[in-house]
């Protein structure tokens, strides 16, 4: 019986003098810092970050190593929410712009404006994209990259299949040219935000007010329903396509043999014949969505400054056109005229369509407010529901989830 | 006072025994205790909190919660819904299959291992691939092989359809999927059980004259009746833990109609950070399943009194 027990105490002390031993194994020389970057860049940015960006890093912050950790974009959000529970996550981190408002609003960010300098570098900054970091008034993230969505053209289609040697500068046109086709010339993948938002702003649709505080009353103003209804009219003429409602082809296959056109980011797929332009305008309007990612700081970091230090790295010049070659638009107002930026035919596009690109709601319920959107475009669209009292009822759900 | 005494002296006698059997016990007392009770009871407490992730602050609010989860969206009970309805058309469809392919495999006289790999191969591969490979089978315009084949080869359809992104298209996607991955391992475990038969049984009734229709009705069927059973409850509760499939699939879209308990349980926690909801739903799915298995049991116990009376 005794000898058992004594096993026993000697087993469990074993195992947690094993486990405080593993506690502190990583061992770094005096003033030396390792801190940990999340991010979830594709190959060829993956590939300019390691080669070109941390080199540059390296050699200016020899005291800070950085760990880049390339996570898997779909599952991206979770492994964040996770970490944030289990504390084991990065110190500071490539975000998308929508999420940010939510991670603060949980306290999973630092509020970077608490640092001496941020009031200097906020001003380099575009206003746009430096506005998807404001919650209740602080900054929680500095902006890292942008993009919006720009007209992708199909320019064989469009003189074939529609008449048109060049790029209309009008929605109208399009329009006129597009109706005698018989066939879907405009495709969208489906009813979402950053699906859908463009179309609805270029036809004169308003989401809320100016602060983001009411969506009663521009949600379902008459300009709203007038603009879906719009759409709706393309949809029953066989010119405007919802992948996901109709079944038909990806934006990026079917513009290879069947769309003459879809608005997109600036990823890839270009070539000479599938070209960016900017949107063609709608009674004399032009509409865009941003995207992009922020860099945020973790409050589960014990290296806050060092992090910082990262961050603000990420958005300095040199970096800022390293990642412009792998399709990383600038966020710098030093940079928009820059002229890396101005002689590439499709950066520019996407620069200039910058101009007229709005942003998503900012809001911690960003969640529920693409579900009401998506809900309310799907009982419109698949379930032919009335648009005015749809709209009406997303509008009164929509105020419930901003501040 | 001599009852005192050996009252004391059993207690003594008790702990003792207990003190001895402590340390056999006492590490899968503590892995119990921190890996099913501590979770269980902190998903209770969750439950009827607010809980923000971050700081690991806690707010009782109640019912709130549940209310929430209940009453507020339709979500909830079209996952509920959706649950029963996986149940309803795949465990049967599993269990006759399984039990028809067993009993086909078993009379086999050559070849057996072949189609018992055969039929087990979609039990071990990952969820994750075949439903890559269901969404690209339903997937839309002709990169999707059933509206290709539909469309462009038979010509039964006009024009292209979104299985996906149908209620009830959607959802047949999720049961076919559950139905053709499962129905290998009911297959074994009936295969396993029809082995266990034995063969005089089925040699007297030829004797007696009866056919292959009553063999397998009043041997086989009757043989393998708690493998029913035993597959029928494992079916059920794995009815209501249904995931990959639908995040991979339809994501619950359109509108909800195809999510899943489970599905919205995450949804709850990871997109909306609203982890008192999702533990509430957790604990409803946990207390159906519960109920679900006891409603079983005793329906088959009772059958069983039956038939020892």
């Amino acid at each position: 019986m005794k000898k058992s027990l004594t096993l026993f105490a000697l087993v469990v002390i074993s195992f947690f003098t094993f486990v405080a031993c593993t506690q502190n194994t990583e061992l770094t020389s005096e003033g030396d810092i390792t801190i940990t970057f999340w991010h979830t860049y594709g190959d060829s940015e993956e590939e300019v970050l390691l080669n070109t960006v941390m080199p540059l890093w390296n050699a200016a912050h020899p005291n800070i190593t950085v760990n880049t950790v390339r996570q898997d974009g779909s599952q991206y959000h979770e492994m964040i929410v996770t970490s944030f529970a289990t504390g084991n996550g990065p110190d500071v981190a490539r975000i998308d712009i929508s999420n940010t408002a939510s991670y603060a609003n949980q306290g999973g960010l630092v509020a970077l404006n608490t640092f001496a300098d941020f009031a200097t570098l906020s001003a380099t900054y575009l206003e746009g994209p430096l506005s998807t970091n404001l919650f209740k008034g602080n900054y929680y993230g500095l902006p890292l990259d942008t993009n919006c969505k720009a007209a992708v053209v199909n320019m064989d289609l469009l003189e074939s299949e529609l008449g048109l040697t060049t790029i209309p500068a009008t929605m109208e046109e399009f329009i006129t040219a597009a109706a005698s086709r018989g066939s879907y010339s405009i495709n969208v993948s489906g009813v979402g935000d950053w699906d859908l938002y463009p179309y609805f702003w270029l036809f004169g649709g308003v989401l809320t007010n100016d602060a983001f505080t009411q969506a009663t009353g521009y949600l379902n103003s008459q300009d709203s329903i007038d603009s879906i209804n719009k759409l709706l009219d393309l949809h029953t003429q066989n010119i405007f396509t919802i992948r996901d409602i109709d079944g038909t082809a990806d934006a990026w296959a079917g513009i290879q043999d069947t769309y003459v056109m879809f608005f997109e980011g600036p990823w890839y797929g270009f070539s000479d014949n599938i070209v960016a332009s900017t949107i063609p305008t709608y009674e004399g309007r032009s509409a865009s969505v941003v995207g992009g990612e922020d860099i945020a700081v973790f409050t589960t970091s014990e290296h806050q400054e060092a992090a910082y230090e990262f961050a603000k790295f990420m958005t300095s010049e040199e970096v800022q056109l390293a990642m412009l070659t792998v399709g990383q638009l600038p966020i710098l107002k030093s940079l928009v005229t820059n002229a890396a930026v101005v002689s590439n035919p499709k950066w520019s596009v996407y620069m200039q369509q910058l101009e007229s690109a709005m942003a998503r709601i900012p809001s911690p319920n960003n969640d529920e407010i693409k579900t009401i959107w998506s809900n309310a475009m799907t009982e419109i669209f698949l379930n032919h529901a009335d648009v005015a009292t749809t709209l009406n009822a997303a509008a009164t759900a929509m105020d419930a989830e901003l501040d | 006072m001599k009852r005192m005494l050996l009252t004391k002296k059993r207690l003594k006698k008790g702990l003792k025994g207990w003190l001895s059997a402590l340390p056999f016990i006492l590490p899968g007392l503590i892995l119990v205790s921190v890996f099913i009770l501590y979770p269980m009871i902190f998903t209770i407490q969750i439950s009827l909190s607010d809980y923000r992730i971050v700081t690991g602050e806690i707010t009782p609010v109640g019912l709130l919660n549940y209310k929430n989860v209940l009453f507020e969206t339709k979500e909830f009970w079209y996952a509920y819904r959706n649950n029963f309805l996986y149940a309803i058309v795949t465990v049967p469809l599993i269990i006759f299959g399984g039990l028809i392919f067993s009993y086909l495999v078993n009379n086999l006289k050559k070849g057996q291992t072949f189609f018992k790999v055969g039929f087990y191969l979609p039990v071990i591969t990952s969820w994750v691939i075949v439903s890559l490979v269901f969404k690209y089978m339903f997937g839309n315009s002709n990169t999707g092989m059933i509206n290709y084949l539909l469309v462009d080869v038979f010509h039964i359809l006009d024009d292209y359809v979104p299985w996906l992104y149908r209620q009830w298209t959607g959802n047949g996607a999720i049961w076919l999927m559950g139905i053709w991955k499962n129905m290998g391992w009911a297959m074994l475990i009936f295969l396993a059980s029809l082995q266990g038969i034995p063969k005089e049984l089925y040699e007297s009734a030829s004797i007696d004259g009866a056919g292959i229709w009553n063999k397998f009705r009043y041997i086989t069927i009757s043989a393998v009746k708690p493998t029913i059973y035993f597959v029928m409850v494992n079916m059920i509760i794995g009815a209501f833990n249904v995931f990959i499939q639908v995040m991979l699939l339809t994501s619950g879209n359109p509108n909800g109609t195809t999510t899943v308990l489970q599905y919205l349980l995450y949804n709850r926690a990871f997109s909306k950070f609203e982890f008192g909801e999702a533990s509430a739903i957790g604990l409803i799915s946990a207390v159906t399943i519960v109920v679900l298995t006891i409603i079983l049991n005793r329906t088959f116990l009772l059958d069983q009194n039956r038939n020892g009376e």
